[in-house]
């Protein structure tokens, strides 16, 4: 903060993207504060799986900055604030039938094309992962994803002291005049300079005209077992195509089994049309779950310890949206990134601050950061009119 | 197609009341508990050939011949794992599906609260509850020698009924100073002061060691053996035994139990509020009336109200007073390698690196306190008390975050077997008790 | 009431008619139950199904020694010898 008690950049949402946006403003010296109406971490960045995974991003601009952010989070995890976040691990994903195969060729040839940082190590049946369960056609091993918890990516990023930190506080307006921004935190106001709004569901409590939609998904967690069994996550085809097909024309219920550090499993998740955390059902539960242990067998000797939904953030087209806010100046938008929030959130907070710092983005993800900017909504309103 | 059933959880004396009091107004029942037989807590029954030790027997068998006489459908082994959001129940074990009843009706009795203190992890010590319920299933008393230690009423009722069954404590250690309140003790129900004195004749009569405003601060194996520091606040001392009982209290059993917008729920007995058997009885035969009375007006069924539940929460209350003691020093005061959360072997230096007042979520996600198969049933409370700075602020409902299911762990397998609810008849005609 | 024989490890371990496993295992001298998968000693604490501290491995699922009645040839193990998933 300044004398004026003006901050160079105030943050709005402490979820993954936001905590991320502030590091990155910290550490260009600039002076920051961060704001949430609860605490960190407390949507979807603490009830979500924490896949750092190019596999399961659309082709075009998200897989670009999903590669690009998965070697940025490599690099932050070397000694850097993700240091006990991040993860290497393997990934699999495993499919049986035409489709899901078509869906595994699919992302072969996508993978080839963005480069090295993701390889297929092994393309095989059953027998390519020790305790695939015998009913699956086809097993594919990649190398070089990861896993990083969202709420242990915050905590990494909290870990610096120039970050000011404002919660439970929310932000019921924003005002912008001249070269300043007022943050409204019910009797207390901020003032910055510049401010990024890292919302997630929120956002169209303080940008309306935006389309962002929830969508729950429901998560499951097992008791304890030895740690290290499944190597990394293993993915069904179908949820591949499930970001780019209608659920209702799915082979099989898209399911994917992450293993966590403590031996337990986290099974997920599911894709629906409403904002309730409240809506987890045993029939969804069962669902996942048989398509689950045909994958990996050894499940069912487990127990089921925990049910909770968390809500993505959707934006009507499917893209997230990263830029100036319609109708401000000096106001961005992160938000939008419904399930691949951590894997983008390295990349996203690093750029956020370079534009709130008036750089423009780096030259290589230029043209897919244009793609995400909120000025393709006013185009399509305006075409419509 | 078939009439759903009322789901009862639980068949305590509040489950069983309340079963009676809906079949016989012509609703169809089903009672389910994880345990093998009816009984809930107060009247857990010997198994088959033992000599049992009966607690107020003929309230119970009144009950239980009412209810066997009337259509209920009781399904034991069975687990309620909760109740989604659209009204399935997930029942696992003996019966084994998902069910969509026409009503719920929760009745899963108390749990004890056990204060954390070194030690308290090692095998050999348990709940005062679990050496109470070994004693009543096999009709013997727990062997070796024994330490009863904590608060509360029941350590000197287990005591006593150990040895009447020819195996005393070798002590009672009890943190509160309950004899130091003689005025307010007469003023407890005369039925609460008779069965006080029943067991304070046997325990004097064996000469059983009652040690009050003593803590049992620590425990430490040596061999099979357990060492148990004792400590009045002036001097600490040390005893040997084969097993510790711990129990610092009661409190309700509602962890993972959601309330249902798709459904009418009503909780009855020690899960609604832990006021004892006589208050269970009462408010499941009241509960099953009104969730009766509600159904048939297409009405929200209220909690069950009357002047003995007043009582008995009048006498609940002077309880409390008798035995109060501080626990929040003895708290604060423990060792900071001590586990909090048993599940997950977390320690109260665990709980401190979360810094001041911790919110639920950096609690749950980066302490892992509540996060293990128990869902902060032990832990919840301590929690709370340990990163609270008065010792009288009130401990939150839920202070592990709102209750959500499972309210017991699922097995996988029995999931699978679980088959949705297609509003056909269930597996077995009501009337039969398996 | 005699009900027959189940098997801690390869120890036979009478019990009886509808008696739960930690009973059986307890009286039979046995008291802890091995250890769980982060190490911690398994046995009965609360005995009700509610502290989850005395899980054990039946027939190759974790499942809780005080509420699992026995049932003849029972095979269990301590958890962390039932857990391997490959
Ligand atoms: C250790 C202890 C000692 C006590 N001593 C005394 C005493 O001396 N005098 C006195 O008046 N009161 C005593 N009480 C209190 C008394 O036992 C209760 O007030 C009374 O029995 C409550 O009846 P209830 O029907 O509400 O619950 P309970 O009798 O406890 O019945 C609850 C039933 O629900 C079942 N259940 C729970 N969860 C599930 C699930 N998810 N699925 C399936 N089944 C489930 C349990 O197995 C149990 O059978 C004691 C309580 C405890 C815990
Ligand atoms: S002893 Fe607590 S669950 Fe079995």
């Amino acid at each position: 903060m300044n004398a004026e008690g003006i901050y160079d950049a105030v943050v709005i949402g402490a979820g993954v993207v936001g905590a991320s946006s502030a590091w990155h403003l910290a550490q260009a010296g600039l002076s920051v504060a961060l704001v949430d109406a609860e605490g960190p971490a407390a949507a979807a960045s603490g009830a979500s799986d924490g896949a750092v995974s190019v596999a399961s991003k659309k082709p075009g601009p998200l897989a670009r900055l999903a590669t690009a952010s998965l070697l940025y989070t490599r690099d932050l995890a070397q000694g850097g604030p993700l240091s006990s976040a991040y993860h290497p691990r393997p990934s699999y994903i495993f499919g049986t039938g035409s489709a899901e195969s078509a869906a595994i060729d699919a992302l072969i040839a996508k993978l080839a094309q963005l480069g090295t940082a993701v390889r297929l190590r092994a393309d095989g049946d059953a027998t390519l992962l020790p305790g695939v369960g015998t009913g699956i056609d086809r097993v594919v091993a990649l190398e070089g994803e990861g896993h990083m918890p969202g709420y242990a990516a915050v905590q990494g990023y909290l870990r610096e002291p120039r970050i000011d930190r404002f919660w439970p506080a929310p932000v019921t307006a924003l005002e912008e005049s001249g070269s300043e921004v007022r943050i409204v935190l019910g009797t207390q106001t901020l003032r910055a300079k510049r401010v990024i709004a890292a919302l997630g569901t929120a956002t169209p409590r303080l940008f309306p005209t935006l389309p962002v939609l929830p969508r729950a998904g429901q998560l499951f967690v097992t008791d304890r077992g030895l740690a290290g069994q499944l190597p990394g996550a293993l993915t069904s085809a179908a949820y591949l195509l499930a970001k780019t097909t209608a659920p209702s024309v799915l082979p099989k219920p898209p399911v994917v089994i992450d293993p966590l550090a403590t031996g337990q499993y986290l099974i997920g998740s599911t894709r629906e049309d409403h904002g309730d955390p409240t809506r987890v059902d045993f029939e969804t539960l069962r669902e996942l779950m048989l398509r689950a242990v045909e994958a990996w067998p050894a499940l069912r000797a487990r127990r089921v310890i925990r049910a909770f939904a968390g809500v993505r953030a959707a934006v009507s087209d499917g893209l997230p949206i990263v830029g100036s806010a319609p109708g401000y100046e000096r106001v961005l938008l992160a938000t939008g990134f419904e399930g691949d929030g951590i894997c983008l959130s390295a990349v996203i907070g690093r750029e956020a601050a370079r534009m709130t710092a008036g750089l423009s983005p780096d030259a290589a993800l230029a043209a897919d950061f244009a793609a995400l900017s909120p000025a393709r909504f006013a185009q399509v309103q305006e075409g419509a009119a | 197609m078939f009439n759903p059933e009322i789901l009862i959880v639980g068949a305590g004396l509040a489950g069983v009341a309340a079963a009676t009091e809906l079949a016989r107004a012509g609703h169809p029942v089903l009672i389910v508990d994880r345990a093998a037989r009816a009984g809930g807590a107060i009247h857990r029954q010997p198994l088959p050939g033992q000599a049992g030790v009966a607690t107020a027997a003929a309230r119970w068998n009144r009950l239980i011949a009412e209810a066997e006489a009337l259509p209920i459908r009781w399904a034991f082994e069975t687990r309620f794992n909760g109740v989604d959001h659209q009204g399935t129940a997930l029942l696992t074990g003996a019966e084994n599906r998902m069910l969509r009843p026409k009503a719920l009706i929760l009745t899963t009795g108390a749990r004890e609260a056990v204060r954390p203190r070194p030690g308290w992890t090692l095998p050999g010590v348990t709940t005062a509850g679990a050496a109470q319920i070994q004693l009543k299933t096999m009709g013997a008393a727990p062997q070796g020698r024994v330490v009863l230690a904590g608060s509360g009423p029941l350590l000197i009722a287990l005591g006593a009924q150990m040895t009447r069954l020819k195996n005393p404590p070798v002590a009672i250690v009890e943190a509160g100073r309950p004899f130091a309140h003689p005025l307010t003790s007469l003023r407890l129900p005369l039925g609460y002061l008779r069965e006080a004195a029943g067991y304070m004749a046997t325990l004097l009569a064996a000469r059983v060691p009652i040690l009050t405003g003593t803590r049992l601060a620590a425990i430490r194996a040596e061999g099979e053996t357990l060492v148990s520091t004792l400590t009045d606040g002036n001097t600490s001392r040390e005893i040997v035994a084969d097993m510790v009982c711990l129990h610092d209290g009661i409190r309700r059993n509602d962890i993972g139990l959601t309330d249902c917008p798709a459904l009418s729920v009503l909780r009855l007995g020690d899960c609604a509020e832990a006021l004892g058997a006589r208050a269970a009885l009462e408010a499941g035969r009241a509960g099953g009336r009104a969730m009766a009375q509600a159904l048939a007006t297409g009405t929200t069924p209220t909690a069950p109200n009357s002047p003995l539940l007043d009582r008995e929460r009048a006498a609940q209350a002077r309880l409390a007073r008798i035995y109060a003691h501080d626990d929040f020093a003895a708290l604060h005061s423990l060792p900071s390698d001590t586990v909090i959360c048993r599940c997950e072997g977390r320690t109260l230096d665990d709980l401190r690196a979360l810094g001041p007042a911790p919110r639920t979520r950096e609690l749950r996600l980066l302490g892992r306190f509540g996060m293990g198969p128990c869902q902060g049933r032990f832990c919840g409370e301590w929690v709370a008390r340990a990163i609270s700075d008065t010792p009288q602020a009130p401990v939150p409902a839920h202070p592990l975050g709102e209750p959500r299911w499972p309210a017991a762990p699922i097995a996988v397998a029995d999931l699978h077997a679980a088959a949705p609810d297609t509003g056909a008849a269930p597996p077995h005609p009501h009337g039969v008790h398996e | 009431m005699s009900g027959g024989t189940i098997f801690w490890g390869s120890r036979a371990v009478p019990f009886l008619t509808g008696e739960s496993v930690a009973s059986a295992l307890g009286r039979a001298g046995v008291r802890s139950f091995g250890l769980g998968p982060t190490g911690t000693a398994r046995a009965v604490f609360c005995g009700i199904g509610q502290c989850q501290n005395c899980l054990v491995s039946i027939e190759g699922r974790s499942a809780e020694a005080c509420l699992t009645i026995c049932r003849d040839g029972l095979h269990v193990l301590p958890e962390a010898e039932g857990l391997s998933d490959v």
